[in-house]
């Protein structure tokens, strides 16, 4: 089972996404801040992580930073969903390493679940 | 007939005496005719002079009207004049009537030796501008100088040069001729000498104001010699020690960043001004403007007289551009967030997977009911800050008991308080007054602001204490004030009140916070970079500036004495 790491804030966000994602076919672990979310990465190895932006302690661009600079944390690809939309942020984001960006508002969990069931898809067919 | 004789010897004689007497008397009218005839050329050229000279500040241009008039009562057969220009001295005589070579070279050498003189000074070395005009020089002419006279011409107490007449004929001049011109060159001297001080003066007043200038100010003649260059701009190009400073210092120190010289020289010769992209050197911003020097001339057409280059340093607008692009955006992500939170919520309710009488839907209810309020707490607080920068924000006072205020907000706040295991309690001062006039909602405003910051940032079994009391600066601080659940109070030098006034004090054992973000609490676009203990609890940072606002419209004070780590305690004042 594919396991999957929410590092978001928003805690609305987190359950909503978790009811979203078919029942019984992915693990599911949340982190409230960036500090925690490089913990869980450490032990929870996830296959995917879904990263909030605008985070307490740590956020998002910094987080991407320390992945990017670090040698020993697992390389694990990032989709960034924010809702910040600014076509800048977005650029400095996927130049940093992440694989894809969702505009939070501009999406429905529907297509959010998509977007995670293709670049696990993808992912898979790689190994 | 020897009657007749004595008769006549005395007629004779008399004749005589009228004949002679008149024609003393007329000699004497001719004399003072001549006299008066000088006068009126005197005081004539004097007055052409004022016109002509005006303000010119060159003492060449002033020299040449002062030849250029002398033939109108000095008869002369040539006129010159001396001045000194930086390495050479400029020579310039106008032939009268022809004469040879050497009446020229004599007349020079006198003037320079005059000069030489004057100033005392080896001028044998230095080289001459010549200028000689007027009537031909003829060698075969035999003569020399006959009379001559100098006038020195001096400037601010200086001699900066001769004028000089000569003739042929010898003992021609004379001391009043000497006087006339001598009195025509000081009037112009002086003329000058006062423009100076004058030119000089406000030269000092402009070099005072462009040194002190934050602008980096750079300018340049049409030689890229540097005319000026201000304190700012040698320390924006890191310019130091005392060597002269030249343009090749601006280009290497400016590098590929802006091209100077490149600036320069099409404000030079396409006279055309030029204002740069913002420029990023070292930590700072800076707009570049480059504008001509233009000296415009009376005869029509300007003059190019240099360039002068701005550094205008726009760091601080950056800044606070940068500043207020984080709290929009900080705005726009607190209300997208739980408006996307309601869609979101609504897309899982009515995709009929979930029973609507499961805990779940229950759950989504409950979410979607925080998201809606934390978002219409938003919008009111943009509203109220709105209205506080229009100036618009009114308060309606009233009489109102602040005791059942305090004792409402604590009966609302017990339950999340109870929640979260924080003690919380009222701490009313005997010598309240029952009414005090103030506005009781923009009130409870600002307790629910205080209130809720101190649960979000306090830790369970902390403590959360409201005080309320009235301080008459001319009376002591109250002492009977209980303290003892909290460490941090405002003391008599936090509450800095002028006349009595009610005193409402919300303290916490929270985290505190720190001395460099206590300044900031209370403006916008700035909120203390704090982690609430409490993950859910988030703020904008606009209650604080919005409570400034209500309590400020009630003529009060609004505070904040915290030590970090330790608490943290909140307080307004309103004037009884």
């Amino acid at each position: 089972m594919k396991k999957i790491l929410v590092i978001d804030d928003d805690q609305f966000f987190c359950k909503t996404l978790e009811a979203a994602l078919p029942a019984g076919k992915y693990a599911f672990v949340s982190a409230e801040d960036g500090e925690v979310g490089l913990e869980k990465l450490r032990s929870e190895k996830p296959d995917l992580v879904i990263l909030d932006l605008m985070l307490p302690k740590l956020d998002g661009t910094a987080f991407l930073k320390k992945l990017q600079e670090s040698t020993d944390l697992p390389k694990v690809p990032i989709l960034v969903s924010s809702n910040l939309s600014s076509v800048k942020k977005i650029s400095d984001v996927m130049t940093m390493g992440a694989i894809g960006y969702v505009i939070k508002s501009d999406e429905s969990l529907e297509s959010i679940v998509q977007d995670i069931e293709r670049v696990l898809g993808e992912e898979g067919k790689k190994v | 007939m020897n009657a007749i004789l004595p008769i006549l010897f005395v007629l004779v004689f008399l004749v005589l005496y009228f004949y002679f007497s008149l024609k003393k008397r007329e000699k004497e009218i001719f004399k003072e005719r001549e006299e008066a005839t000088r006068r009126l050329y005197e005081l004539a050229i004097l007055k052409e002079l004022g016109e002509r000279v005006g303000y010119s500040l060159n003492v060449e241009e002033i020299l040449q009207i002062i030849t250029g008039s002398l033939r109108q009562f000095i008869d002369y057969t040539a006129v010159g004049y001396i001045v000194m220009a930086p390495e050479k001295l400029k020579v310039n005589i106008y032939i009268e009537k022809p004469i040879n070579h050497i009446f020229l070279g004599e007349m020079k050498e006198r003037m320079i030796a005059s000069l030489s003189a004057l100033t005392e000074k080896s001028l044998e070395s230095v080289v001459l501008d010549e200028v000689v005009s007027g009537a031909i020089v003829v060698d075969e002419l035999k003569q020399k100088i006959g009379s001559i006279f100098n006038i020195p011409i001096v400037i601010s107490g200086m001699v900066v040069g001769v004028l000089s007449v000569a003739h042929t004929n010898v003992g021609l001049y004379k001391e009043e001729d000497m006087t006339i011109l001598y009195k025509i060159t000081a009037q112009a001297s002086e003329a000058v000498s006062r423009l100076q001080e004058v030119v000089k003066m406000e030269k000092g007043k402009l070099n005072a104001m462009v040194e002190s200038m934050e602008d980096g100010v750079l300018m340049v003649d049409t030689e890229y010699r540097i005319v000026v260059a201000n304190p700012a701009i040698k320390k924006i190009i890191k310019f130091g020690g005392n060597k002269e400073i030249n343009i090749f210092d601006f280009v290497d120190s400016l590098g590929g960043k802006f091209d100077i010289h490149g600036r320069l020289e099409e404000s030079l010769v396409n006279k055309k001004s030029f204002v740069s992209e913002r420029i990023n050197i070292d930590e700072s911003f800076f707009e570049i403007g480059v504008y001509p020097v233009l000296h415009s001339q009376t005869k029509g057409g300007d003059q190019i007289l240099g360039a002068v280059v701005v550094f205008n340093d726009i760091t601080h607008d950056i800044e606070l551009e940068k500043v207020r692009e984080e709290f929009t955006g900080m705005i726009v992500h607190e209300l997208r967030s739980p408006l996307d939170n309601i869609k979101k919520i609504m897309e899982l309710a009515v995709s009929e997977t979930i029973d609507k009488n499961s805990d779940q839907f229950r759950e989504y209810l409950n979410m979607v009911h925080q998201s809606s309020s934390s978002m219409l707490e938003l919008v009111n607080d943009i509203l109220d800050l709105s209205k506080l920068q229009a100036g618009k924000f009114e308060v309606n006072k009233e009489k109102a008991n602040i005791r059942e205020i305090i004792e409402n907000r604590i009966s609302f706040y017990k339950i999340s308080a109870n929640v979260k295991k924080i003690f919380l309690e009222a701490s009313l001062n005997n010598n309240l007054p029952e009414l005090t006039e103030f506005d009781p909602q923009a009130v409870k405003q600002i307790l629910n602001n205080f209130l809720s910051n101190a649960l979000k940032f306090t830790s369970p079994k902390g403590s959360i204490l409201v005080s309320a009391f009235v301080y008459d600066p001319k009376e002591f601080f109250p002492k009977d004030l209980d303290r003892s659940k909290v460490s941090v109070f405002p003391e008599v030098t936090d509450i800095n009140v002028k006349t009595a006034s009610l005193c409402v004090v919300v303290s916490d054992t929270g985290i505190g916070i720190p001395r460099d973000s206590l300044k900031d609490l209370f403006h916008t676009f700035k909120q203390a970079k704090l982690s609430p203990v409490d993950k859910e609890s988030k703020g904008t940072g606009l209650g604080l500036v919005i409570a400034k606002g209500i309590v400020e419209a009630h003529d009060g004070t609004i505070g904040v004495a915290s030590k970090e780590g330790v608490g943290t305690s909140f307080y307004f004042t309103i004037p009884l």
